[in-house]
């Protein structure tokens, strides 16, 4: 195997609390690796970390077999970074961001092919702040490619876009994929890691909770099938008589779920509680598990709360 | 070197590109020489050998030094910051150093323009006519950009956000311009407020221009004057290096 990064016990503290805590893992030359988690659990501040933005309190981290800690000056040189927020100069325009910091490495892409891989090239001539939010997170990757880099750190890169400038991002990371680039992305969206990742690391509370691709993470959390339903009343006896049952805790009262591998079996014990009760059933779903389920079993919550 | 040149080109268009900015920068000064060569600048003050508006020209120059040297160091620096561009620039190998020096040689050159204009519309309009060491002349200049832009520097470490940004900006520029001897001599101010303001780098700057363009004189007789604008400078700079922030 051929690690690009290696991570290990990584630590850091903010007074007491321990954003990251013990964080280790490795990713290899041409994966795009995502750290998925909720808000506020320690993605950024370890991806920030590897950046050479933030100080560790403890922990080793390794980019292309160069100690990042020892040796952030040579570490800039190999990465490339999409920051959470937009951060440039408002006036500039897009084709002079991308030539001025591909200026600033010794090794550099021409814009032209940046802007032709961010789909920006009509926009070339326009200033930042007359771009729209999807444009600018697109320039905001487009500087993190601009030194051809080795790795590549996206955080967060569609956070509060609308689904057709989310979707132009994820194109562009596929065709990073396909060029057997190396990405480490965060992100809470439980679609796009299943969509872009070839392994995920789920980070809660500063700590990594799991770590594989995303089918066996779903495999091994055994989930199969997700029921869904609310009920227009309280029901006694719900719980004694479906195996499994778990109150959803998101506001609206009466709502449940059950995980279950016997769908038809529990189905029709469900159907028959409610019509002997005369109770109505409402917004029932029988859904596939996804990687949103496997992070509410292994925490008892949900990623976006 | 090429990267200093590189990233104040690129500062440089940025900001011509901002064209509010850029008129008033340039025109600020220039209104107000003309407003008071109009109102006074023909009348002498007592004890004064040279006309008012003779006294105004360098005074109004080293307010335009201030704007840019000042102003525009601080709350340009205090707003980038707050748009998070040296965080980003941090990811690159781009080093601050190098950020730092094309800042002020950016404003620099702003305030080399702003003066030739300035002196430019002295002559046009009032017959100013200056005279002695050129060289000295802008080594005085020069002295004294570094000294505001210092200032400017030092200021950022004590601001923490764009909004109280104005009020502590405008109360060093307003201090330094009114005490500093721009539109009025100090001699003209209470004893003690005017023996207070004399050390003042607006005071020295204002003093040492007047006495190379109108006195001829020479680098021994304004080298106190630069001494204490150099005071100044190093007094800004373990200012900054305490609590300059990046962040």
């Amino acid at each position: 195997m051929n690690s690009i990064i290696e991570v290990s016990n990584l630590e850091k503290k903010y007074g007491d609390i321990n954003a990251v805590n013990g964080v280790s893992f490795s990713v290899e030359q041409g994966e795009v690796f995502g750290i998925l988690g909720p808000n506020g659990a320690g993605k950024t501040t370890t991806v920030e970390i590897i950046e050479g933005l933030r100080k560790p309190n403890a922990g080793s981290i390794k980019v292309c077999n160069i100690d990042a800690l020892k040796e952030p000056q040579r570490i800039k040189e190999l990465i490339g970074v999409q920051l959470q927020a937009t951060s440039l100069y408002d006036n500039i325009r897009v084709k002079e961001a991308l030539d001025l910091f591909g200026s600033y490495y010794q090794k550099s892409l021409p814009s032209e092919q940046i802007m032709e891989e961010v789909s920006l090239t009509e926009k070339k001539h326009s200033q930042v702040s007359k771009l729209s939010g999807g444009q600018k997170q697109r320039l905001s990757v487009g500087l993190a490619l601009v030194n051809d880099p080795e790795v590549i750190f996206l955080d967060e890169p569609t956070t509060g876009l609308d689904p057709q400038a989310r979707h132009n991002i994820w194109s562009i990371v596929e065709n990073l994929r396909e060029r057997g680039k190396t990405v480490v992305m965060t992100t809470h969206y439980m679609e796009e890691a299943e969509q872009l990742c070839h392994r995920l690391a789920i980070i809660d509370r500063g700590k990594i909770i799991a770590m594989d691709t995303p089918d066996n993470l779903i495999n091994k959390a055994d989930l199969s099938t997700l029921i869904e339903f609310s009920i227009s009343k309280e029901l006694d006896g719900l719980a004694k008589n479906i195996p499994g049952i778990c109150k959803v805790n998101n506001g609206s009262a009466r709502k449940y779920s059950v995980q279950t591998k016997a769908v038809s079996m529990i189905l029709k014990d469900l159907t028959n509680l409610c019509y002997d009760n005369h109770i109505e059933l409402e917004n029932i779903s029988v859904r596939q598990a996804t990687l949103e389920d496997v992070f509410l079993s292994m925490t008892g919550r949900k990623l976006r709360e | 070197m090429n990267m200093l040149i590189k990233q104040t080109r690129m500062q440089m268009r940025l900001f011509l590109r901002r064209k509010d900015e850029l008129f008033w920068t340039m025109a600020f000064p220039v209104l107000f020489i003309l407003l008071f060569g109009a109102i006074y600048g023909n009348s002498k003050w007592n004890g004064m050998t040279i006309r008012s508006i003779d006294y105004l020209l360098p005074g109004i120059i080293v307010m335009g030094a201030m704007v840019t040297g000042i102003m525009r160091t601080a709350t340009g620096f205090v707003q980038e910051r707050e748009q998070g561009i040296y965080r980003r620039l941090a990811l690159t190998p781009l080093n601050r150093t190098t950020l730092i020096g094309s800042q002020l040689l950016q404003h620099y050159l702003v305030i080399i323009a702003q003066t030739l204009l300035l002196i430019a519309v002295g002559g046009l309009a009032f017959k100013t006519h200056l005279t002695g060491n050129t060289t000295l002349f802008w080594l005085t200049m020069s002295m004294g950009a570094l000294c505001f832009m210092s200032i400017g520097f030092a200021l950022t470490g004590m601001i923490k956000t764009l909004r109280s940004a104005t009020p502590i900006i405008q109360i060093t520029y307003f201090g330094l311009m009114f005490l500093g001897g721009i539109f009025f001599p100090n001699s003209l101010l209470p004893k003690w407020l005017g023996n207070a303001a004399s050390i003042l780098p607006s005071t020295q700057l204002g003093d040492a221009l007047r006495a190379v363009v109108y006195n001829g004189a020479g680098i021994g007789d304004i080298w106190q004057k630069l001494a204490i604008m150099g005071a100044w400078i190093a007094a800004c700079l373990v200012i900054s290096i305490r609590f300059f922030r990046w962040e």
